[in-house]
């Protein structure tokens, strides 16, 4: 049997998606009604009037809608998706304004129009009057708790969440050595470079809804569509078409619109349909990672941490529709491969007058890995010891697993390592960035007059949360393989992984497989795509299918061949008697075979008439505890997540005078569990790297103290282009994970994680400056260089 | 859907009631009437012309006028129903001396369905006011002699009104926004309802547009 599984097939949905043949939400429904969206102007403010009178003359006005027009569950506040015991202030806006908007962007009218530009048009003549109030923008101000996002919580704490293993204060009292800091974390967003967007249709003879939406999760905004509009989920479609980039942001819903568009589409008996501008990416959907983080460590001579303290003030946005899984991983992932005797970390989350905060790709782990990393660099250079030797000192073992912190994780379970082997993964950094070497580097860049540097950063990453993903694998009679699962994709390469599972666990060849995601009419039940999830969790559930499917094949052909179906093996798609390939039948014949007829439609449906000379008179045609045709729909749902772990090395130059930094080299070494396609997963590495180079170095979200976003355009948002990414290098650990059949862990958040640690350790080897915050400007660079009393040596490490 | 509103009349009370109570300066006056016609003491049927933003559509309707308090208070029960969707309407209209005019005063309550219904509380609101103040506007016009305000001066008004509101960015800077210059807005200006007979015409009118089937 040919090996299909672990190589590194060519994916196959980019030639569809390279030659402008995907079907992305704007390419959908192009005779649709448009909607357009009144945003406040106004970081916090009360809305007074809503006066449309200008609007009413355009031509093309089809309606405008407000909070007054909603009704039913629709006119309650959006869901709190994700509910948590520490989560005792949870608020979520209105799917249009109720009288007050607390952050610019939020929605205030729904225009409908013949087209997008007289819906533009027309959004921008309604005049809606303000009481502006004052806004609460950035963290130390939220914490302060003078001015409130909320009239009724007088603190603006959403939530305090701690996370507590071992004695803490008795530690780090006992600790021979303490440290303590305090890092800031700026803000940045997912960025697909397809916004959101919603396409629905409204059947009135059926009274039943399709809709497409450019989501990652399409069973969920079934399920959030039907509860909202009062329908029955039986008659609400969603389908996620080609997606543009999800990473996290589109695992929200329901979006306001996600909700207001099929409302007008049923209310109108109209196709209606919105897709996301850039600046309402900006404004009006989520950001991520802002974080304060005060650190406490305590450590002995030999660098070994036996305390850590950490307290988090993190940035919430608005409301908290999304609940607070991000604090949530932040506090459970900052360990990452260590192990102190004691840590602690609690968590408020505050609430401002900005756009709402949900997970980005790394969900609150970059934030969680720049505390450790930063912490392992800071006890490192108190000690004057290699920040390598001081890592290896706290590493667990690999005869530790698996491994239990004490920590409950985002899933409600105990976080626990399943396998890993960590000091390899370091053993294998060191090797491939040159570690050892480095300080020759170092002495012939500065013979040269260059100022290099050199970093490192390690996480462990908890991916494939439950509860469960769904597959189902179908042998149609051509011998075309049809296999489908309820999660959804955004670029991800699902339609080779998932397609290269079923082949090798069937024995058909690759091409004859078509995989399906993301579609409520093909797969019912999901949970969404997010958390590095989709390989571990799809993957082993279309295995599991796959699986039965073969051991129904091998039944039939077995009747059918008359031999014990042990003595069978599929092979290029023919069921074969093992070395006698004489023997054999082909998977599709098994297939017309498996579902008995009364009427033949062609030629191989005669086979399996009642007339076929195989039929027995003295069996039923379907066993009783059979079913006809040959597929099978199975689940996968693991005990706990499964753990990713990986380090980072960079070596930086800095330009003394300009303060630039540049990557020279960037290597990864990553251990997600056995590779189904070594390709695929360095393609999620690279991406997360570019993602992590811009949290380091580039991306903020500058808000002016009237919460108003300065930069809300990719004229003025920079992200990190081709030319800001150096060549990665990577190397692939396999640490198969014992809680799954295909042994795999996720792997597309690993990229991102420890990007802003490893690079901020570089940076700060190669100058003495400490680095406390995340990104580094040039600007912050040399104000740094210019005032940091703790700068005393360069490249001393 | 509640609606009210005042319209300033600049002849007396005695004046705009007989206006209001004659069909043929209702025929004149109602905004997008085709075709008044009285079929018993304060009955009639109408047909209207009208339309909310892009649902357009013809609307037969029926005119009531009860409770009459003459010269200072009727309700008038208006029905109406047309392609886009239909509407029932009851209206109080008052008529108080105010120096040597007329302060009117209405209060409707309508029920409106169907596809018009569909197009938002605050559009169907401004188009009924919108279409009320233009009743009004023409009764007053009528009594004082003066033309009635007729359907195609409006469109240059508004061509005014649009270009007018350049200041809005987007609409003068794209080369498209000129589309909008030769909006036809005889629709909004019609859309006198069903019969509203009378002045509340106009709001049931602009309600009626919606009420569902």
């Amino acid at each position: 049997m040919t090996q299909i599984f672990g190589e590194p097939v060519q994916r196959r949905e980019d030639a569809r998606l390279t030659t402008g043949r995907g079907r992305y939400l704007d390419d959908l429904g192009r005779t649709a009604l448009a909607a357009a969206f009144v945003r406040s102007p106004h970081a916090h403010a009360r809305v007074r009037d809503i006066d449309v009178s200008a609007a009413l003359d355009v031509e093309g006005l089809v309606g405008i809608y407000t909070y007054d027009d909603l009704d039913g569950p629709l006119a309650e506040p959006l869901p709190l998706l994700i509910p948590h015991p520490a989560l005792t202030a949870g608020r979520t806006a209105y799917a249009l304004a109720d009288g007050i908007v607390r952050h610019v962007g939020e929605p205030i009218a729904m225009v409908v129009a013949t087209d997008r530009y007289v819906a533009e048009d027309i959004a921008g003549l309604i005049d809606v009057s303000y009481e502006p109030l004052p806004p609460v923008v950035g963290l130390p101000a939220a914490r302060d708790g003078n001015l409130l996002v909320h009239a009724d919580l007088p603190d603006n704490v959403a939530a305090h969440l701690v996370q507590e293993t071992g004695d803490v204060d008795a530690e780090m009292t006992r600790a021979p050595r303490t440290v303590r800091f305090t890092q800031t974390i700026e803000r940045s967003a997912s960025m697909p470079l397809e916004g959101r967007g919603v396409y629905a249709r409204w059947d009135a003879q059926d009274d039943s809804l399709r809709v497409y939406s450019s989501t990652q999760t399409s069973t969920s905004v079934r399920a959030a569509i039907a509860a909202k509009l009062d329908l029955p989920p039986g008659k609400v479609e969603v389908i996620a078409p080609d997606v543009g980039g999800g990473f996290g942001v589109k695992i929200v819903h329901p979006w306001p619109e996600e909700l207001l568009v099929p409302w007008a589409a049923r209310l109108l008996d109209r196709e209606v349909k919105w897709v996301e501008d850039r600046r309402e990416h900006f404004i009006s959907s989520a950001h991520e990672r802002g974080q304060i983080q005060d650190i406490t460590a305590g450590y002995d001579d030999d660098g070994r941490l036996l305390a850590l303290d950490v307290r988090i003030w993190h940035d919430h946005g608005a409301y908290t529709p999304y609940g607070i899984i991000v604090p949530i991983i932040t506090s459970t992932q900052l360990l990452g491969p260590y192990k102190p005797r004691a840590y602690r970390c609690a968590v408020d989350s505050l609430y401002t007058n900005t756009v709402i905060v949900t997970p980005y790709r790394g969900a609150g782990r970059p934030q969680g890995c720049f505390a450790m990393e930063r912490t392992m660099d800071r006890i490192a250079d108190e000690l004057g010891l290699d920040r390598t030797l001081v890592r290896e000192r706290n590493l667990i073992q690999p005869d530790e697993f698996p491994y239990d912190p004490g920590l409950t994780f985002q899933d409600g379970r105990p976080l626990i390592y399943d396998s890993g082997d960590y000091p390899e993964l370091l053993r294998m950094i060191r090797e491939l960035v040159g570690w050892d070497d480095f300080e020759t580097i170092r002495e012939q860049s500065a013979a040269e007059g260059r100022t290099v540097g050199i970093g490192m950063a390690c996480y462990v990453e908890g991916t494939g949360v439950g509860p469960y993903e769904g597959g189902h694998v179908q042998v149609e009679n051509s011998g075309r393989v049809l296999v489908s699962t309820g999660l959804t994709s955004q670029g991800q390469g699902h339609e080779t992984v998932f397609a290269q599972i079923v082949a090798q666990e069937l024995g058909v060849p690759l091409d004859d497989v078509a995989v399906t995601t993301g579609d409520t009419r093909r797969f019912g039940y999901a949970v969404g795509t997010f958390a590095s999830r989709a390989a571990v969790m799809s993957g082993n559930a279309v295995a599991l299918a796959a699986r039965n499917v073969r051991a129904k094949a091998l039944r039939i052909a077995a009747d059918a061949l008359e031999c014990s179906a042990d003595d069978l093996d599929i092979i290029d798609g023919i069921v074969q008697v093992k070395g006698d390939p004489s023997s054999a039948m082909a998977l599709s014949t098994v297939a017309v075979l498996s579902n008995p007829l009364r009427y033949a439609f062609d030629s191989a449906a005669r086979a399996a008439t009642q007339f076929a000379p195989r039929n027995d008179p003295d069996r039923a045609p379907v066993d009783e505890d059979d079913e006809p045709g040959l597929e099978n729909r199975d689940y996968y749902s693991p005990i706990r997540s499964t753990f990713a772990a990986g380090m980072h090395a960079a070596v930086v130059e800095i330009d003394c005078d300009t303060c630039e930094v540049r990557i020279l080299r960037y290597a990864v070494v990553h251990d997600c569990g056995n590779l189904i396609n070594p390709m695929i997963v360095e393609g999620q590495i690279h991406g997360g790297v570019a993602q992590g180079v811009g949290g380091a170095l580039y991306e903020v979200m500058h808000y002016d103290e009237h919460g108003q976003l300065l930069n809300a355009s990719f004229m003025d948002f920079l992200m990190p282009y081709a030319t800001e990414i150096p060549h990665i290098e990577t190397a692939h650990l396999q640490t198969p994970s014992p809680l799954n059949p295909l042994g795999i862990k996720g792997a597309g958040e690993a990229g991102v994680i420890p990007g802003s640690a490893c690079i901020a350790s570089a940076i700060e080897d190669a100058l003495g400056v400490r680095i406390s915050a995340m990104p580094i400007s040039p600007s912050d660079l040399f104000e740094l260089l210019a005032t940091d009393p703790e700068r005393t040596r360069r490249g001393s490490r | 859907m509640k609606l009210s509103g005042t319209a300033q009349l600049s002849s007396p009370p005695a004046r705009v009631w007989d206006a209001l109570n004659d069909p043929a300066v209702l025929a004149r006056t109602i905004p997008g009437c085709q075709r008044l016609e009285e079929t018993g003491p304060d009955a009639y049927t109408m047909t209207v012309t009208a339309g909310v933003a892009s649902i357009k559509g013809t609307y037969l309707g029926q005119v009531r006028l009860a409770d009459k308090n003459e010269p200072s208070s009727y309700v008038l029960h208006a029905s109406g129903s047309g392609g886009p969707g239909t509407v029932s309407a009851e209206c109080l209209v008052r008529l108080n001396a105010d120096g040597d005019g007329t302060a009117l005063t209405y209060d409707a309550d309508a029920v409106i369905g169907g596809v018009i219904a569909g197009v938002g509380q605050r559009v169907l609101a401004g188009v009924a006011k919108k279409m009320a103040g233009q009743f009004f506007a023409a009764v007053d016009a009528e009594l004082r002699g003066l033309a009635t305000v007729s359907e195609p001066a409006r469109p240059d008004q508004s061509v005014a009104d649009l270009q007018r509101t350049e200041v809005h960015p987007g609409l003068a800077d794209r080369s498209w926004g000129d589309r909008n210059i030769h909006v036809d807005v005889r629709p909004f200006l019609v859309g006198g309802v069903a019969g509203a007979a009378i002045a509340l015409l106009g709001v049931v009118v602009g309600s009626r547009l919606g009420r569902g089937r």
